[in-house]
């Protein structure tokens, strides 16, 4: 028997589900693939639907809605053009033949263009074959341990950005500066009571840098400044402000050390209104990149230091915005340095997007079958800050409880697609990550695709987020 | 072979024969054995003797997956109409760990304790510790954030292993530890020794508070500060090989032919994360991230104690590596200490 595709098609009830009536009373002939759920409108197809209709077992989504400007709402098939394309963009990174989502639009009349779309979608996923999307009960999307014969192996972990030893000597020289620097800008800061509390970092046990929070003046000298710099402080600030709003009768103010990357937090965070300006103090330090921060297992001494992947692209020595700022305005980036010779995240980026389908779907399941599901990359993200994750809910509706292949595939694409035109590529939830997966990989994929499709990047300025939902007239209508 | 209760229980073994001794292994029971998986070397099943890694250095996840698997189908239910129809599924295959490593070992006594030793008993974790043979492997050295001699384990302890191997002059030294072991090993070609080699033991990387000296800890502000960076996250409990919290769901399946299915799992849960003490009501007792790290560190070294004994830390020391934010248990254990004697004196 040929295979015949099951396709769920979601259509907005006041133009497509009423187009589909009348596709059948014009006894139009249409496919009986399809599994039509009406609803309200297609800007209530949220993304977490579609990924669980693929969860699921469907071989192809089809979302149709009214044409734009006959929104029965206004604008909710402008919110769909929105966010089905990145959604498709995320999807497709992850292993999906990206034909398998589609968004349309027909209008109440036309029952001829819906009789239409549905054939030639049903035909283009018949072609394509069953999906491999779903794992459990689904042998042909199994794991696959044959490394071989994929070139995504090895080549994410491939830039090797030693840092030469003249420039560890330079850069330990300049460290001692900067933490001289911040110690006292600090103290002096507590000391007029400006702030409450300086969040900065400290040396903690076997030579790690962790953070530190400081309340009093005299334990400013536990600060430090280094290469192992890597915790994006900004995470606490809300914490931070709230213990002191408890506390005392006079607004909060909390200082925070930031690199350039963490600052752009900070204009996400501003833009969402988790704060204001006049509650933080920013002291700005000029970064010269931060090393690959391991764990203490192996007794070496003479430890070769790597860039992280995220410095290895970045030009922005300096934090754009800052109320202090430690060592000096503009220097070079590191590629103009010429220091560093590696691979950085978006040509990696750029390297997997070039492969097949097939060969990302191996590679992205391999990488998540790893996972334990501990949720360090939500706790340690900024921008986490949803007070119940959607993904682990009690009821279980938009992804089960299990420690599963399928489940993590959706946490992690899930929260992604939450990050969506808000990451600011700091890379904390891959370098926490205690299973080493890429996961800044889909991160980065998604900044570009925001780039590329809205011309939108997070954390340049205070601006409407997050952008994949709000409208402001940057989607492209066909 | 072995053939008497009288052999001496020190055997060589070769690189080359523990391979193929391996190798047969795998033809009637699943062997789980430390493989890299791009650079994080893991506890998993293999078929394959060449997959293994030899290395000295300690797996990022605990052997504890093998009897408490991060999500376990407990029993699948069915209805159609008025029917119900409810199967167990419990653990029938049998499988041998190689590699563990003496903390790890020491840990699933601990977990004895609660799962099988104190009614009821948990048969799903007794299925397959019953049903699993456990080949240690002594460590060659102690790793920089490993305590495992501080917590009374030794990286040659082969207490609570069912064989015990010390690598030594190109091969390994074997040490039949229990009847089980004695099962694996006949008819391998094993030659009896006498060679001892001693393992360096380093002490006192941790100092530990006796239990009577935790109570008064719990009121201390020092747990409001070393919880400031603690992110919440689960790494700690779920590398542990002494953790051991899960939660129960029912979960829809596909239906099949007519009968609604549905799934009872069990999951690791972690008493780090926020959620897990959130009551009825929407109450919770462990509302922030310092009650919660207090939780578990005073599980580990009192409430744990007080009713299994001993200490449920083996001092393997993962926590500490895995940690992104350096949340130390031994800094925190020589602080308690410190604390401890300042208040004596």
């Amino acid at each position: 028997m040929p295979f015949e595709p099951k396709i769920v098609a979601y259509l907005c009830t006041w133009c497509s589900y009423t187009g589909a009536d009348t596709a059948g009373i014009a006894r139009l002939k249409s496919p009986a693939n399809l599994r039509a759920i009406r609803v309200p409108c297609s800007g209530r197809v949220s993304p977490e639907i579609v990924l669980r209709t693929f969860d699921h077992g469907a071989d192809g989504v089809l979302i149709l809605g009214c044409h734009p400007g006959e929104c029965h709402y206004d604008s909710g098939n402008h919110r769909a053009a929105k966010r089905i394309p990145i959604l498709r963009a995320l999807m497709g990174f992850a292993g999906l033949e990206t034909e398998r989502l589609r968004l349309d639009w027909v209008s109440a009349s036309e029952g001829e263009r819906f009789s239409h779309i549905v054939s030639e979608f049903t035909d283009t996923v018949r072609a394509l074959g069953p999906v491999r999307w779903q794992v459990r009960g689904n042998p042909a999307t199994a794991v696959q341990d044959d490394r071989s014969a994929n070139p995504l192996w090895g080549a994410h972990q491939s830039s090797n950005s030693l840092i030469p030893a003249d420039k560890l000597a330079e850069f330990a020289d300049r460290n001692r500066k900067f933490t001289e620097s911040i110690r006292l800008n600090a103290s002096e800061l507590l000391k007029s009571g400006r702030v409450h509390c300086v969040i900065g970092y400290e040396t903690g046990t076997h030579a790690r840098t962790r953070p530190a929070f400081i309340w009093d003046a005299s334990e400013a000298d536990r600060l430090v400044w280094n290469q192992e710099c890597t915790h994006n402080l900004t995470l606490y600030l809300e914490d931070a402000l709230n213990r002191k709003n408890q506390e005392s009768e006079r607004k909060p103010v909390v200082a925070v050390v930031v690199k350039a990357c963490d600052e752009r937090t900070i204009q996400v965070l501003l833009s969402e209104n988790r704060f204001s300006r006049e509650q933080i103090h920013l002291i700005g330090v000029a970064c010269d990149g931060i090393y690959q921060v391991e764990g203490s297992q192996g007794n070496d001494e003479n430890q070769e230091f790597a860039l992280q992947q995220k410095c290895v692209d970045c030009e922005q020595r300096l934090p754009l915005s800052y109320d202090t700022l430690i060592g000096e305005a503009a220097r070079q980036s590191l590629a103009e340095q010429s220091l560093v010779p590696g691979m950085g995240v978006d040509s990696l980026v750029e390297q997997m997007s070039q492969t097949t389908p097939q060969e990302r779907m191996d590679f992205w399941l391999s990488q998540f079958d790893r996972c334990i599901r501990c949720y360090a990359c939500r706790q340690a993200c900024p921008l986490c800050y949803c007070p119940t994750c959607l993904f682990e809910r009690d009821d279980s509706l938009w992804t089960g409880m299990g420690i599963e292949i399928d489940e993590k595939r959706t946490f992690h694409l899930g929260r992604a697609y939450h990050l969506a035109g808000r990451c600011i590529g700091c890379n904390e939830c891959e370098r926490v990550c205690p299973m080493s997966i890429p996961i800044s990989l889909i991160n980065h994929k998604l900044a570009q695709e925001m780039k590329n499709y809205f011309n939108y990047e997070a954390g340049l300025a205070i601006q409407p987020s997050p952008l994949v939902t709000i409208l402001g007239g940057e989607e492209r209508l066909p | 072979m072995i053939a008497n209760n009288h052999e001496p229980h020190l055997w060589f073994i070769t690189q080359e024969e523990l391979r193929n001794w391996l190798e047969s292994i795998t033809d009637h029971a699943t062997l789980i054995a430390p493989q890299n998986f791009d650079g994080i070397v893991l506890f998993k099943p293999t078929s394959d003797v060449n997959e293994i890694d030899w290395g000295n250095s300690r797996a990022a996840m605990s052997i504890k997956e093998a009897f408490f698997p991060p999500t376990e189908q407990l029993m699948v239910i069915k209805r159609r109409g008025a029917e119900v129809k409810v199967t167990e599924k419990l653990f029938k295959e049998k499988q041998v760990i190689f590699s563990a490593r003496p903390c790890d070992a020491r840990g699933m006594k601990v977990l004895d304790s609660v799962f099988i030793t104190t009614e009821p008993e948990d048969s799903y974790y007794s299925k397959r510790r019953a049903n699993t043979t456990l080949i240690g492997l002594t460590c060659q050295q102690m790793g920089a954030t490993c305590f495992c001699t501080s917590m009374g384990g030794s990286p040659s302890n082969p207490d609570d292993m069912d064989i015990m191997l010390t690598a030594y002059n190109g091969g390994y030294l074997l040490q039949i530890v229990s009847e089980k072991g004695r099962e694996l090993v006949t008819g391998v070609n094993l030659q009896p020794t006498t060679i001892a080699v001693e393992i360096e033991d380093e002490i006192g990387r941790a100092p530990t508070p006796q239990i009577g000296d935790w109570p008064p800890r719990f009121a201390d502000d020092y747990w409001e500060e070393l919880a400031e960076r603690c992110l919440s996250c689960r790494i700690c409990a779920y590398v542990c090989p002494t953790c051991r919290c899960f939660d129960v769901r029912d979960e829809a399946l596909p239906n099949d032919d007519g009968w609604q299915q549905f799934e009872r799992i069990r999951c690791w849960d972690s008493c780090t994360s926020e959620g897990y003490r959130r009551i009825a009501g929407g109450h919770n007792p462990r509302d922030t991230k310092a009650k919660r790290l207090k939780n578990r560190v005073f599980c580990k070294f009192y409430f744990y104690p007080q009713q299994y004994n001993p200490v449920a830390c083996t001092g393997c020391g993962r926590c500490i590596d895995a940690c992104p934010v350096n949340i130390d248990i031994t800094e925190l254990l020589q602080h308690l200490t410190e604390v401890v004697y300042a208040n004596r004196a």
